[in-house]
Formats: C-alpha cells, sequence, structure tokens
C-alpha cells in the first residue's frame, strides 16, 4: 500500500517538474483539448488538498494511471458533471454484470438512481442530498473527496479495517438517514460480515488441520471451494456497503453455507476412506 | 369434555409461544437485532428519546433541513408536500419526538383508503404474497435457528408487508416510481427469483428498455396506456394491490395442479389480460406451454428426490443426522431427528449442515427449476434452456455422487472425528449459542 501511496505522489512531483510552463490562474479556465499535466499542475495550486486526495487514493496507483481526464475527460467546459453520473465509473469496475456494480444497481439507492437520473442536475455538487439517490460518486467522492478509498477496506477478512472508515459512511449517510439509523445498520452490517468471516475460517481451519494427514492432491476440490468462499465472503460485504439484500443472502451467506458443507463434505469422506482402509 | 380442555389450551399455548422477545410462532427461541425495529416496526421499534417536545409539522421541516437534508428536499417534491391539506411530517410519525413511530401500512391506510384494503386482502390468497411476507419469514425455521444479523437480509424484502415504502420509495412515495419494474428489482432478483433478469431479456422487457423512459408513468395500469406490460401491468392490473390473485404456480417450490377449479379461474384471469394485447388463443397456449414446462421441470426434481429418499432409507447418506447438527428448530421442536427431503418435509430451510448430495438436490429445487420457471413465466425462453440444462447436469452429478454413496463402505472408526468436523468450528459452535 505505501508503494502504491508513493508511486502516486511520485507521479505527481513528475508531472509538476516536468510542466514549469504552466502557470494558469483563477481566472483562466483552459478552452480546447487539455492533457493530464495541466490539469494537476493549476489544481495543485488551486486545490492542493484535491490533488493530495487524489494522491493517496487508489486511482493515483492503478496501471494505467486513473488519471483526471480518465474520468472527467480533456474537456475543462463541463467536466466535473461529465464526471459524476455512475456510467463514469461502471466502465472500468467491471461493467453491468460486475458483483461490486450490479449489487449497487439492485439496490433501493441503484434503482432509483436509474429511474431519475435524467432529471438531476449534475453540477450540483456531491453533498447536502443535492441528488435523490447517491450515485457511486455522491458516497465514494462525497463532497468532491478525491481519496475514493474513503469508504472501502483493504482487507475483508480484518474486523479492525471497519473502524478506520466509520467516520466518512456517517458523514454521507446522515445527508438522508438519522444517526440512530446509521449506527444500526452500520453494526448490524459489521456482524452480518463477521459471521461471514467465521464462516471462511472455519472452512480454513478444516483444510489446514487435514492437511497434516492428506496430501495437497486429495485437498485440492477443498481449496477450490475455499476459492468459492472469497467470492461469496466479498458479495457479503458488497451487499452491506451497497444495502443490497440479494447479495448479503442469495449471493452471499447461503452460498458460504454450500461452499462450507462442501469443504466438510470432501474431508469427511477423506477420513471415511481413510478409516476403510486401515487395517 | 376433553376437546373444551384443549381448545382454550391449544389458544393458550400459541399466544405464550408468540409473546417472547422475538416475534412470531417461534419467538421465544430468539431475540431480535436492534436493526429489525425498522423492518419490522409494530414488533420492534422503540423511538428515540435524546429529542423533546410537541413538534408542528414547519417545525420538523425546519429542523430536519439542516439535520437530514434529503428527506426534507424528498418531502418537497413529493406529493404530500403539494397537497391543499399538506401531509406533514407529524402526520405519519407523530407529534411528539419521545415516541415517534415507523408510518406501517395501517398508518397509510388513513388517506389510502382502497390500497389498504386491497393490500391486506391478498392474505386470501395465501402465501407466497406481499400482505403475509413478513409473518411467513418470521416462522421460518432457518430464520429462527440462525445468527440474527445473517438473516437481517430476510426482513429487508420481507418487509413488504409492513412499510409501504418498500416500493413507494421514502420520502417521495410516487405511485408512478412504483408502476416501473425497478421498483420490483431490489427483491426480485437473484437465484430463486430472476425475476429482474428473466423479465429484462424477454420481448416486453426489451421494448420497456428500449423506450419505457419516454412512456408517461403517471398514467394507470390499464390497457391502452403502456405499450408493453411491465412488472405492475401485469400482476397489478388496474392498481390492484392483491399481487398474488393470479399466482398460479406461486413460489414454485412444489407442484400443483394448473388445471384445477380454482387456477381455470386465475387462468381465465391472465387470458383476460394479455388479451389487451395479443389474441385469446395465443394468450391460451403459452399458458399450456408453461404448463408443460414446469411437468418437465417436475419430472426432472422427483427423479432427484426419489434417489435421495432412497439413499435415506438404505441409511447411504453421509453424514447422516447422527453425524451432523439437527436440523433448524429440531433441537426443540421434533423427538425424531431425520434428513427432511422435499417441499413436505421442509427441506426449503435445510440449505446448511446436510451432506452435499442433499444441497445439491436443494441447488437444482431452488435455483435450477426457478430459473426455469421465471423463464417460462416472463418469456424468456434462453433462461428456459439455460436451467433446463443445468438440471441435466445436476441430475446426472447426483445419479454418479448416489452410486459413489451407495458404495462406500459404513463408518467405523473415524466416527468422533467426523462429528467434530460437523459440529465444531467457528461458525457452527457460533449458531449453536446464538440465534
Amino acid at each position: 500500500m505505501k508503494i502504491k501511496l508513493f508511486r502516486g505522489y511520485f507521479f505527481i512531483f513528475i508531472l509538476s517538474v516536468l510542466s514549469p510552463q504552466l502557470h494558469a490562474d483563477k481566472n483562466s479556465i483552459p478552452s480546447g483539448n487539455i492533457d493530464n499535466n495541466t490539469c494537476i499542475v493549476c489544481h495543485k495550486k488551486h486545490n492542493p488538498q484535491l490533488i493530495k486526495d487524489w494522491g493517496s487514493s487508489i486511482h493515483a496507483s492503478t496501471q494505467p494511471v486513473t488519471d483526471c481526464i480518465s474520468c472527467h475527460g480533456k474537456n475543462h467546459n463541463n467536466s466535473a458533471a461529465m464526471a459524476r453520473p455512475d456510467k463514469t465509473c461502471i466502465e472500468c469496475h467491471g461493467g453491468d454484470k460486475s458483483p461490486v456494480v450490479h449489487s449497487y444497481t439492485s439496490s433501493k439507492h441503484g434503482i432509483i438512481m436509474r429511474l431519475e437520473k435524467n432529471t438531476y442536475d449534475w453540477q450540483q455538487p456531491l453533498a447536502q442530498a443535492n441528488y435523490r439517490a447517491p450515485g457511486c460518486s455522491y458516497c465514494h467522492m462525497h463532497d468532491s473527496n478525491h481519496n475514493i478509498n474513503s469508504l472501502s477496506r483493504d482487507s475483508l477478512m480484518d474486523k479492525k479495517a471497519a473502524d478506520n472508515n466509520e467516520t466518512s459512511i456517517r458523514s454521507v449517510c446522515q445527508d438522508c438517514h438519522a444517526p440512530r439509523y446509521i449506527t444500526r445498520l452500520l453494526v448490524n452490517g459489521e456482524n452480518m460480515l463477521e459471521i461471514a468471516r467465521k464462516k471462511v475460517r472455519e472452512g480454513a481451519g478444516l483444510i489446514e488441520q487435514a492437511s497434516a494427514l492428506f496430501s495437497e492432491s486429495e485437498l485440492k476440490p477443498a481449496r477450490q471451494v475455499m476459492e468459492k468462499m472469497q467470492h461469496h465472503l466479498k458479495n457479503v460485504y458488497l451487499g452491506v456497503g451497497h444495502q443490497s439484500p440479494d447479495y448479503q443472502w442469495w449471493h452471499g451467506h447461503p452460498a458460504l453455507d454450500g461452499d462450507l458443507l462442501n469443504i466438510k463434505g470432501i474431508i469427511s469422506e477423506l477420513y471415511r476412506n481413510k478409516d476403510t482402509k486401515a487395517p | 369434555m376433553i376437546s373444551i380442555i384443549l381448545v382454550p389450551l391449544g389458544f393458550y399455548y400459541v399466544n405464550w409461544s408468540k409473546s417472547g422477545e422475538g416475534a412470531g410462532l417461534y419467538s421465544r427461541d430468539w431475540k431480535p437485532d436492534e436493526v429489525f425495529a425498522y423492518w419490522n416496526p409494530d414488533d420492534f421499534y422503540q423511538p428515540v428519546k435524546s429529542v423533546v417536545g410537541v413538534f408542528k409539522g414547519e417545525e420538523c421541516i425546519n429542523c430536519h433541513k439542516g439535520v437530514t437534508p434529503g428527506i426534507v428536499k424528498d418531502w418537497q417534491a413529493s406529493r404530500h408536500s403539494k397537497a391543499d391539506k399538506k401531509v406533514f411530517c407529524s402526520d405519519c410519525h407523530g407529534d411528539n419526538h419521545e415516541n415517534l413511530h415507523m408510518p406501517t401500512p395501517k398508518v397509510c391506510a388513513s388517506c389510502h383508503t382502497v390500497q389498504h384494503q386491497q393490500f391486506v386482502d391478498e392474505k386470501r390468497y395465501g402465501f407466497p404474497s406481499h400482505a403475509l411476507a413478513m409473518e411467513r419469514a418470521l416462522d421460518a425455521k432457518h430464520f429462527v435457528d440462525k445468527p440474527k444479523a445473517e438473516v437481517t437480509a430476510c426482513l429487508q424484502c420481507h418487509s413488504v408487508a409492513t412499510k409501504c415504502d418498500s416500493c413507494h420509495s421514502r420520502h417521495k412515495f410516487s405511485a408512478a416510481e412504483a408502476r416501473r419494474p425497478e421498483a420490483c428489482i431490489t427483491c426480485h432478483s437473484g437465484p430463486p427469483h430472476p425475476d429482474d433478469e428473466t423479465y429484462f431479456n424477454s420481448a416486453h422487457g426489451q421494448l420497456y428498455l428500449k423506450e419505457g423512459d419516454q412512456w408517461d408513468w403517471s398514467k394507470p395500469l390499464k390497457k391502452g396506456n403502456y405499450p408493453a406490460p411491465t412488472c405492475a401491468y401485469c400482476h397489478m392490473d388496474e392498481g390492484k394491490h392483491q399481487v398474488a390473485d393470479k399466482s398460479i404456480w406461486k413460489f414454485g417450490l412444489k407442484q400443483i395442479n394448473p388445471l384445477s377449479s380454482g387456477n381455470e379461474i386465475k387462468r381465465n384471469k391472465w387470458i383476460k389480460l394479455c388479451s389487451d394485447c395479443h389474441d385469446k388463443n395465443w394468450s391460451a397456449q403459452q399458458l399450456k406451454a408453461m404448463d408443460a414446462e414446469r411437468k418437465k421441470t417436475w419430472n426432472k426434481l422427483y427423479q432427484a428426490e426419489a434417489i435421495l429418499k432412497d439413499l435415506r432409507s438404505n441409511n447411504n447418506l453421509f453424514p447422516s443426522t447422527e453425524l451432523r447438527p439437527p436440523y433448524p428448530g429440531d433441537t426443540k421442536h421434533s423427538l425424531i431427528q431425520r434428513e427432511r427431503i422435499g417441499f413436505f418435509e421442509g427441506q426449503a430451510s435445510a440449505f446448511y449442515n446436510v451432506s452435499p448430495i442433499e444441497r445439491d438436490y436443494f441447488n437444482m429445487w431452488y435455483f435450477g427449476n426457478l430459473g426455469a420457471y421465471k423463464g417460462s413465466a416472463h418469456g424468456d425462453n434462453s433462461f428456459v434452456k439455460k436451467w433446463h440444462a443445468s438440471m441435466d447436469e445436476n441430475l446426472k452429478d447426483i445419479k454418479i455422487k448416489a452410486e459413489q454413496l451407495q458404495r462406500s463402505e459404513k463408518i467405523k472408526t473415524n466416527t468422533k472425528i467426523i462429528k467434530d468436523i460437523w459440529h465444531k468450528g467457528e461458525y457452527t459452535e457460533f449458531n449453536q449459542e446464538n440465534n
């Protein structure tokens, strides 16, 4: 992670050094096509926090870098409004059918957005409930926070990771929802996720124990199920984050139940065969 | 004499069992998660005591403009704020802040009488129905048995019985929004009820996706008002809130007789509805094709069920009930432990802690069967083909696994290890102690 952050900052640094010719002031908004260097140099002067936030985000260290023009286009005119709608994000985040997108688009927020997006004024800042339904950017770039990671977490298995982004999550939800409602949903969501982790740890523990007695090739089918568990754990996470009951449940918990009993089944069979082979 | 004693005793027992900390028939067996207050307010909602005072509607608005601007903006965009006699926050939530309540359908009924009557009337069509969704969820064995934070998602969708904003999202409560198919898909999606995919894939859905944004959604759901039918156009024709009134195959988890006299009435209702656009004979033919598809599916499902029941009779299921944790609810409500197979034995609740072959059948029955059903009902042949192929595959696998199980020798010495595999472990033990 640190290396990625460093890469982001390094990228900004290089751009600043290589582009000394650019000294646009506030009143001279560039016209025509601009390149990413131009954006960075000028915005570093006028809103350094924005550039810093972007530099700390995963967007700054993707390959290729998700830079200003990736979302805002090459023309300064209307560049904020063009970046805000969901389609900007969906293109890179796996398309309509990827779990990260589908868990949102099938949530209540997502469906209201789908129905009303053409009626919204996309010039409005991403705050103060200026949009009836929150889109990707409303939550993940709330109030223009260009650190896209502020609501997400690095590790799904680490419970502590939740504490780091609770304040950011609250500051978004409270535009529409009551404080107690937010608290209860956060606590419930974390518990739901922890239960999913318990299933994953139980499965992993069984394989670990069995690995003392059985060969890797015998355990291969169980390990393949374990890989599915990681996907289903992520579905629970996405279901909680995007408030999609379908991802919390059908794509999540009962799927994990199936994985766990299959791991148990595979390992029980190994013991049964061992038993019958015993002298 | 015996009945004079037993009947009141029966009533007393049911009342007693419903008076626990949870809700429903098994309320004494579980405690609610705090978040349930929002999905089932009648049973679990307690008002916040931190704000004191009695407020008028305008006062609520003025304060909440700052506290939660989103809901105020929503209300301002709603018909409630534009009526001659405005419907304020306090009209639905109460005016004493220490004693506020979540508006349930009964609250909405004070103005929307007809819709509420229809909504409640849906109960006579049985379950599944929106009106019975909450009580049936609370009484499901797996809901009672599992940790409550895990099964919260159940109540999110099943709260369609306890709050009108499942379809008319708060605080705009728009009829036009609820008419659009998207209003249904947050719940009507996913493996056991892919209503969204099958509808959007159908010719009806394709037309909607292409042109739907241009249609006038303020119009009632009547003949001539919409170029293609939507979820609500067919299932809530003319705006009727008895969504289950024409439901023949219902959830699709058990075989029914589609030609019973009751179902003939429903069939004729469908034909009448389809003939808003289609020829009557053509519509009747489509319904017949669906009967045939269902028959084909049940033929496959019964074959799988028979294989499982044979395995059970010969004590070939592995692990059997002696080796694995009890079926949900069995420890307290049933003396005899045995594997539940098929709908009538309650296998719908047995998708965890069962042997892999039982879960394979569950997947075939829940996902394959219901996928084909919805494809067939909504006119998506690609789905019908896909899930029939999948069921064929499932059946083949079940046969192979069953043969292996029949050949396997009975477990002798490792019984304790296998019992531990199924009874111990972080989640399994947590589940035994927490529900």
